[in-house]
């Protein structure tokens, strides 16, 4: 899948050219609709609940790329990294209503991006600890110790004693005006939107140029073959470790943003079920592809979305369904994946490659 | 044989003193001595099941031997880490290829180049400046140096698990002569080649040999008598743990324990059919 085939009559002059993103005119064109589409159309067009889904997709892309650099990348099998987003969002949480910020820093409206900073680190240092067994387990072993992750974390730490803090009892509240991004009040959806335009781009270009680069190289090299890695010169615990806190990062991240977007922020807001549908979004999206995290996303949540809008009509004729939504998501994502592996097992990111590939042969695609 | 012996002169390069390495009751190896010198071609032949792979994880620290010490360059390296040894010089292809099914031919190559990259998950993050610059660079290395002379210019941008088998060899040559390194290791280089490929590899090992701009030391294991004695200054013959000689070709081939090893084939060069 990381092949790309050139229109007929494109040349490459120089090796910059042959390994850069965008290589062709057509292709920098289609990635400027594609910015004008995310920058201008959508906000201009869509209304709060559309902007609402938008918000929900962004937030699943960012948490969905940890997984994806951790399982498709560096094949590190996990399923709590709900936990580290979850570390995410209580330490932005917690730095905002309890750190004494400066004034300066405040009326600046940098409280917010510093914090959301820190919770990457904090959640990528939690990251590391629970990366530690990969020393030494792989596979099922290692899906065991990352679930232990969600449990101690979440379960535990942040349920019995972090959510203790200030006496507020389960949740924190996010009072109206807390989250400021430099001069912007972060108070609609359309401006948690830009938020989330804003991060998920940087985020997708950071893992896009490290996958490109050295570091991301040893990851997919320790995801084939982890001894000859390790005899081409990797230290390969410190580059799994490296993997384990660049995911949680970027899951510390996803967690700082969310808060933006909830007036509190509770436990149950980061389930163990949450890490397996972030692990079921690149299985559908493609494993080892940033495309497929991004497709794996929009299908994750458009499916669902139609899911509900299709149930709420029939929730008139049998009120039972409303209650038992939940179950039939669950079933209905359970469904979806099984069907992915059975016929897809490739993802949606290889489809679209298919599809790319076609349009740039024709009408010579042999 | 004038080369040769001023090869033999020359600084040694590797040594093995008195190696022991027993898995439970399997002795592989029993007391292996062995002296690789700068700029030769030394060769290890023994029948299946000698420890002559054994001899190559210990050489590049996979395995540990229970006894005996492992020189590089006059330095004890028995406790040093394969990715440790590999920044000293040293690199190896294996007898069933190890490569990175999932990158292209190019990513299998640079990563052969990792130690000499520096970008770390900063800088490789943002990539432009420094991160570009150095990829340039080293691509431009490996278009000149590695796959020009491998001929893989075809196959650059290919997913290495879909070649054939005999260019995921040569890829894996590539991968290992891209670390630039002093000692290189080829464990069976033509097991499972046909003719034509056995003909390429064989000139690709003594290009990487001979040729001013590689002068690499190669520590061979191979079947096929032919090629061994042709390519080889030394010929180490290991039987079931034990050495039987270390010598020119010459010397081995006239051995008389030698001839009884490889006892019904007379002539050692007609092994391969
Ligand atoms: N990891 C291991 N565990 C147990 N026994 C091993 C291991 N590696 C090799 N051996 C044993 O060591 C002996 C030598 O094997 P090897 O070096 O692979 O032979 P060859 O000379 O054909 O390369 C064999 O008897 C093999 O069974
Ligand atoms: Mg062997």
């Amino acid at each position: 899948m990381t092949t790309t085939f050139l229109p007929c009559g494109v040349y490459h002059e120089n090796y910059i050219q042959d390994h850069a993103w965008w290589q062709t005119k057509f292709i920098k064109g289609k990635m400027l609709l594609l910015f004008f589409l995310l920058f201008i159309l959508i906000p201009l067009l869509a209304d709060t609940y559309i902007l609402s889904i938008c918000n929900q997709i962004g937030y699943t892309i960012l948490g969905a790329i940890g997984v994806q650099l951790l399982i498709g990348y560096c094949g590190q099998l996990t399923l709590g990294h709900a936990a580290f987003v979850a570390v995410g969002a209580y330490t932005s949480t917690l730095l905002i209503l309890e750190f004494p910020w400066p004034a300066i820093l405040l009326n600046l409206g940098l409280a917010y991006p510093i914090s959301i900073f820190i919770a990457g680190l904090m959640a990528g240092l939690w990251s590391v600890l629970f990366g530690l067994p990969s020393a030494r387990v792989k596979g099922f072993y290692l899906i065991l110790t990352s679930m232990a992750a969600q449990f101690i974390i979440v379960d535990f730490i942040i349920t019995q004693y972090v959510s203790q803090i200030g006496g507020r009892g389960q949740a924190f509240s996010l009072p109206p005006g807390t989250i400021k991004l430099g001069p912007w009040l972060i108070d609609s959806d359309l401006k948690v939107y830009y938020l989330m335009i804003l991060l998920c781009i940087i985020c997708i270009v950071g893992v896009a140029n490290i996958m490109r680069s050295r570091v991301g190289r040893a990851w997919v090299a320790i995801r084939d073959n982890d001894i000859s890695a390790e005899v081409m010169g990797i230290n390969v615990i410190k580059y799994k470790l490296l993997a384990f806190f660049y995911a949680g990062f970027i899951g510390g991240i996803a967690g700082s943003f969310w808060i933006s977007n909830l007036a509190a922020i509770s436990p149950e807001h980061f389930p163990w079920s949450w890490s397996l549908w972030l692990v079921g979004v690149i299985l559908i999206g493609g494993v080892g592809s940033i495309h497929g995290t991004i497709f794996g996303a929009l299908f994750m949540v458009l499916v669902m979305e139609s899911l509900q809008l299709m149930v709420l009509p029939l929730a008139d004729i049998y009120p039972k369904l409303l209650m038992d939504f939940l179950f039939i998501k669950e079933a209905a994502f359970g469904l979806a994946i099984c069907m992915f592996l059975i016929f897809e097992p490739n993802g949606l990111a290889y489809r679209w490659w298919q599809t790319k590939n076609y349009f740039n042969l024709w009408p010579f695609s042999y | 044989m004038a080369a040769a012996d001023k090869i033999r002169d020359g600084e040694i390069l590797l040594e093995m003193k008195d190696v022991h390495m027993l898995f439970g009751k399997v002795i592989a190896l029993a007391g292996v001595n062995l002296e690789i010198r700068k700029g030769e071609i030394h060769s290890v032949i023994g029948p299946n099941g000698a420890g002559k792979t054994v001899m190559m994880n210990i050489i590049n620290g996979l395995y540990r031997p229970q006894q005996g010490e492992i020189f590089y360059k006059e330095k004890k390296i028995n406790f040093l880490k394969p990715y440790e040894r590999s920044k000293l010089g040293l690199a190896r292809t294996f007898q069933k290829v190890e490569v990175f099914g999932g990158m292209t031919v190019l990513d299998n190559i640079r990563l052969g180049r990792h130690i000499h990259y520096k970008s770390g998950i900063f800088s490789g993050s943002w990539y432009f400046g420094k991160t570009a610059r150095e990829e340039n660079k080293h691509r431009a290395f490996i278009e000149e140096e590695i796959i020009d002379l491998l001929e893989i210019e075809q196959i650059r941008n290919k997913p290495v698990g879909m070649l054939p088998y005999g260019l995921q060899k040569r890829v894996e040559l590539g991968r290992a002569l891209a670390l630039e390194p002093e000692l290189l290791i080829l464990d069976e280089p033509l097991a499972g080649l046909n003719l034509e490929e056995v003909e390429d590899m064989a000139r690709f090992i003594l290009d990487i040999n001979e040729e001013k701009r590689w002068q690499v030391t190669c520590l061979l294991v191979e079947h096929d008598m032919g090629v061994v004695m042709d390519l080889s200054h030394r010929v180490f013959v290991l039987n079931f743990g034990n050495m039987i000689i270390d010598g020119t070709p010459k010397e081995v081939q006239n051995n008389p324990e030698v001839i009884k090893a490889y006892l019904g084939e007379d002539d050692l060069y007609s092994t391969r059919k």
